[in-house]
């Protein structure tokens, strides 16, 4: 009995006060990821690389809308969607505090605008997305001249249609990927 | 989301007011602490260790009157860990039976809320939701004994809510996203921080890369080679200076100061 309470004397109290004062968590602790609607630019990438498809992006060519949804109810915290993001739009945090009485208030979800093709006039790929490549090729190049210009508005299928016409007429441009 | 997570709003009116009503006979009728009985429907048991990290004495639930039980017919909180599996569908049903009213139940794990890893495995019906009316959410894979505890505390009304549902469209906001490393070229921003990547891992390459193309952006080729031998000086890591030299390196050979002709010359 001596023993015992000695043994306790000397622990002390090891009981956190949590939830009445904030909790310490580990660094690179692996909390909600936070969605930057801002930075984000509709490209998928987290959705393909989400194991349990928490992200999800449904594209509608009809409307021209591109919806990025999360649902904290089925992540899985493994930060491959970080990993991914080209832009740095989605974060892991130090938040877990996400208990909640709706299953809605798990879900975040952003509209994105699509960008239609000029040649059949289909919704091929979000807007930001193609302003986002469109710049990275100017600071590579230099320059983006007017036929690329013109084939990064195209949808996958008429850029190989408009590609091929070009290099039949012998006009420059004619590879995919100039 | 699954069809089963659609709700209308009639049936979210009702759910709030189930809990709401749950939690106030609870705090009138039983005056005592509250017990938990939690079932694995057939989740990975990852679930089961948190649930009992959190009852250890580090968190002690036990202070805010929440105890564990080791039979259905004694609780009040139900605690559903694991996605709805077929086998465990029964059982579950089961227990739910046995409890007592007023019981609130609790959806723990990302496999409780919505099904999780598992959710499209040819077993799984889905989170706990596709059984029966859910009161509360705890999503983590595993939650961690803190968010346990959170979440326990807010089946209880302690505590608030934090998350809440968002939407967010594209009025208003900018069209054009600036670049992860503005004004540093693309082509050597992205060899940088792949390399970075492959060495460290995400997260540690992600950070030496962001500091590195912060030397770029600051200064002139002698600038950056007189800060990155510093840095290498410096680090205690020899694994770590190994690291800045690889860069510094692919640096040096894309041709400074913009790295970009060399860079593009080779892929
Ligand atoms: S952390 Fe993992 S599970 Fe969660 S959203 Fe990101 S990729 Fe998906
Ligand atoms: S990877 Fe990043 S930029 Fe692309 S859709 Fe996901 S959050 Fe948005
Ligand atoms: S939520 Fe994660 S830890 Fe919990 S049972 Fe499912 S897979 Fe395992």
């Amino acid at each position: 009995m001596l023993k015992l309470l000695r043994k306790v004397v000397q622990t002390g109290q090891v009981t956190l006060p949590y939830p009445f004062a904030p909790v310490e968590v580990a660094p690179d602790f692996r909390g909600k990821p936070v969605y930057d609607f801002s930075r984000c630019l509709g490209c998928s990438a987290c959705a393909r690389a989400c194991p349990p498809q928490a992200i999800t992006v449904e594209w509608s060519g009809q409307q021209g809308v591109a919806t990025w949804s999360i649902n904290y109810g089925r992540c899985i915290f493994c930060g491959r969607c970080e990993e991914v993001c080209p832009t740095g739009a989605i974060r892991l945090s130090e938040e877990f505090e996400l208990a909640a009485a709706r299953a809605e208030d798990l879900v975040v979800r952003a509209e994105l605008q699509m960008t239609r093709c000029s040649g059949c006039g289909e919704a091929f790929a979000p807007g930001r997305e193609l302003e986002y490549v469109q710049a990275s090729l100017q600071a590579v190049r230099g320059t983006v001249g007017p036929v690329l210009a013109e084939r990064l508005r195209l949808c996958p299928r008429c850029r190989r249609g408009a590609a091929a016409r070009s290099r039949r007429a012998g006009l420059p441009g004619g590879g995919g990927s100039r | 989301m699954s069809q089963t997570d659609v709700r209308t709003p009639e049936d979210l009116r009702a759910a709030e007011e189930r809990l709401a009503a749950a939690r106030e006979r609870l705090k009138k009728v039983i005056r005592r602490s509250v017990y938990v009985y939690r079932i694995d429907c057939g989740g990975c048991n990852g679930c089961e260790i948190e649930i009992y990290a959190a009852f250890s004495p580090l968190f002690d639930p036990e202070r805010l009157g929440i105890k564990i039980v080791a039979t259905p017919r004694h609780a009040d909180i139900l605690v559903y860990t694991g996605p709805m599996t077929r086998p465990m569908r029964l059982p579950a049903l089961r227990a739910y039976r046995a409890a007592p009213d007023p019981k609130i139940v609790v959806a723990y794990g990302a496999c409780g809320c919505s099904g999780g890893i598992f959710h499209d495995s040819y077993g799984v019906w889905g989170g706990t939701q596709s059984l029966f009316p859910v009161d509360v959410f705890i999503p983590g894979c595993p939650p961690t004994p803190a968010a346990t505890v959170y979440g326990m505390a807010l089946a209880l009304d302690l505590l608030h809510q934090k998350i809440r549902g968002e939407t967010h469209t594209e009025e208003g906001t900018p069209a054009q996203v600036a670049p992860r490393y503005p004004e540093v070229s693309p082509a050597l921003a992205v060899r940088i921080d792949r390399e970075a990547r492959r060495l460290c891992g995400y997260r540690e390459g992600r950070r030496i890369a962001r500091q590195y193309l912060e030397f770029v952006r600051e200064g002139d080729p002698l600038a950056v080679d007189r800060k990155v031998k510093e840095l290498v000086k410096a680090a205690r890591d020899p694994r770590l200076a190994e690291v800045y030299l690889t860069l510094h390196q692919i640096y040096m050979n894309a041709g400074a100061p913009g790295g970009a002709e060399a860079a593009e010359g080779r892929s």
